[in-house]
């Protein structure tokens, strides 16, 4: 019990929030009660009421559909953003609404669609071609702060064309 | 619901990047916010636990990296790489001098004096200047340590070892979760300088940084703080970083349990990159999440997935517009389920 009042503490008020309409979680108005929180909760009932009743929607222009159909045609096929929440829809009404809240905050999730395996790169003083191309770089600027390894590393070097 | 989401409850508010602030102050920051997410009595139990005698080591080990004036050679060595540098660290009426020369690889040398270091390349005839914090090897804290208890289990060893022909003792921390690697490092029996850190993973030691040879106290040359180059007609630049604040752009960067932002920077990375970096630390170990726009020059457009070398995991992964590089000294699973938590959210507009 401890352990679910915690995992949902650490939620972002955001994900909270939508929760909360989706009355999937104990809303806590102290958190919601503030100018944002409130902002928020309003955002969300908005966007909720307009799927739900085409008559409060304004129809867009043509332009405003074909510039959406080209923008998704120019995304590069990398990472498609999916929708917030992986959590199982208590009730399938609403879960329109979490989809809604998911797009008026733009939340985007890492999804773990690329699990390499734990195996770990050859393990050699300088950039070997086993390990991923420019990864030296964040290593370095991570020693360059921190310190550790080999001592410190220069991140940045002036006139390093690379 | 899973624990996909997270992180605003953690995330300190706004300006906490705590570069330039005190040690004391971020101490009673660190405290406040602990009252703030409602763990108050716990904190207070740990506070108490400050003065155990590890505790007591640990805080030792630290002021006589800063304090004392000490000269010698450490070994960095990882898997089947070893790397040598030399330190000479003399306290003067100005405050902390030192002068770090590696020995392996390219010639480099950081001749720091308090906050400000200068890098000395000479293959490019060029002096870069840093100001940031100073603490590193023999120093082994980022903050005031204050949250190890709560999630590493502290023990001096009964018997002495011997470092750098001087007696030591070791202080092992063994991490309570997974989140984290182990530590055991011996403590100079005489001043409580640090001889040897070594990074311990399930299977045994990671990586190791030890001193081979070591003055301490009177033997200490100042002379010897003096670059081997002469730098009169070196360009100097000075590394351009500024501050951001991560948070108030929208992004939710859920940090395991037990660490804090250090610092959340705007910097340049190689080739003209624009990055922005935030590290957080446990107390000994440090992560850093990097965050670069998508499609900017010079970024690699490439994800890499989750890769690991000595004691050190990385996972980089496309958020949106933006790539995602986590690494740190930590097991992958850290790093990996870090960026797979982090969310950016920009704030939604009325």
């Amino acid at each position: 019990m401890q352990a679910i009042k915690e995992q949902e503490h650490q939620a972002s008020l955001e994900a909270s929030i939508s929760a909360w309409i989706d009355a999937e979680a104990d809303i806590r108005p102290e958190d919601l009660d503030t100018p944002y929180g409130r902002r928020v909760w309003d955002t969300y009932h908005m966007i909720g009421d307009v799927l739900r009743s085409e008559e409060l929607a304004i129809k867009p222009s043509d332009f405003l559909y074909a510039r959406i159909s080209r923008a998704i045609d120019e995304e590069p096929p990398i990472v498609a953003p999916r929708p917030l929440s992986m959590r199982p829809y208590a009730r399938a009404g609403l879960s329109g609404l979490a989809v809604a809240a998911a797009v008026a905050a733009v939340a985007w999730i890492a999804l773990p669609y690329f699990t390499a395996s734990d195996g770990g790169v050859a393990e050699t003083p300088v950039l070997a071609t086993a390990e991923p191309e420019g990864i030296y770089d964040y290593v370095a600027a991570h020693r360059d702060i921190t310190g550790v390894g080999p001592v410190r590393q220069v991140s940045f070097e002036p006139g390093d064309a690379r | 619901m899973s624990g996909v989401l997270s992180g605003a409850a953690d995330w300190p508010p706004a300006r906490f990047a705590c570069r330039r602030t005190g040690r004391l102050e971020v101490a009673a920051f660190l405290l406040a916010l602990a009252a703030f997410v409602g763990s108050a009595p716990v904190l207070a139990a740990k506070a108490s636990e400050t003065s155990s005698p590890e505790m007591a080591l640990l805080q030792k080990m630290q002021q006589a990296a800063r304090s004392l004036d000490y000269a010698g050679v450490y070994t960095y060595q990882e898997g089947s790489l070893v790397l040598s540098t030399r330190i000479v660290h003399v306290v003067d009426g100005t405050g902390e001098r030192e002068r770090i020369a590696l020995l392996d690889g390219r010639p480099r040398e950081y001749i720091r004096h308090n906050e400000t270091t200068q890098c000395l390349l000479p293959d490019h005839k060029v002096v870069l200047v840093e100001r940031r914090d100073p603490d590193r090897f023999p120093a082994i804290l980022f903050d005031d340590g204050a949250r190890l208890p709560a999630h590493y289990d502290l023990q001096i060893s009964e018997s002495p070892e011997r470092v750098a022909g001087r007696e030591c003792r070791d202080l092992t921390l063994t991490p309570l979760d997974a989140q984290r690697y182990g530590y055991r490092l011996c403590a100079d029996q005489d001043t409580g300088l640090l001889l040897r850190a070594q990074t311990l993973g399930p299977a045994g030691v990671l990586t190791q940084i030890v001193f081979n040879t070591l003055d301490v106290g009177k033997g200490v040359q100042s002379e010897t703080l003096r670059p081997t180059w002469n730098t009169k007609d070196w360009k100097v630049v000075e590394v351009p970083v500024h501050e951001v604040d991560l948070a108030s752009e929208g992004w939710r960067i859920p940090l395991p349990a037990g660490y804090q932002p250090l610092t959340q920077v705007a910097r340049q990375m190689k080739a003209e990159r624009q990055v922005k970096q935030l590290v957080a630390s446990d107390g000994l170990s440090t992560i850093s999440v990097f965050i670069e726009a998508y499609g900017d020059p010079g970024v690699q457009q490439r994800e890499f997935g989750l890769v690991r070398k000595g004691a050190m995991s990385v996972y980089r992964k496309r958020i949106g517009d933006h790539w995602l590089t986590v690494l740190g000294e930590v097991p992958a699973d850290t790093v990996r389920d870090l960026a797979h938590r982090t969310e950016y959210v920009p704030l939604a507009v009325p």
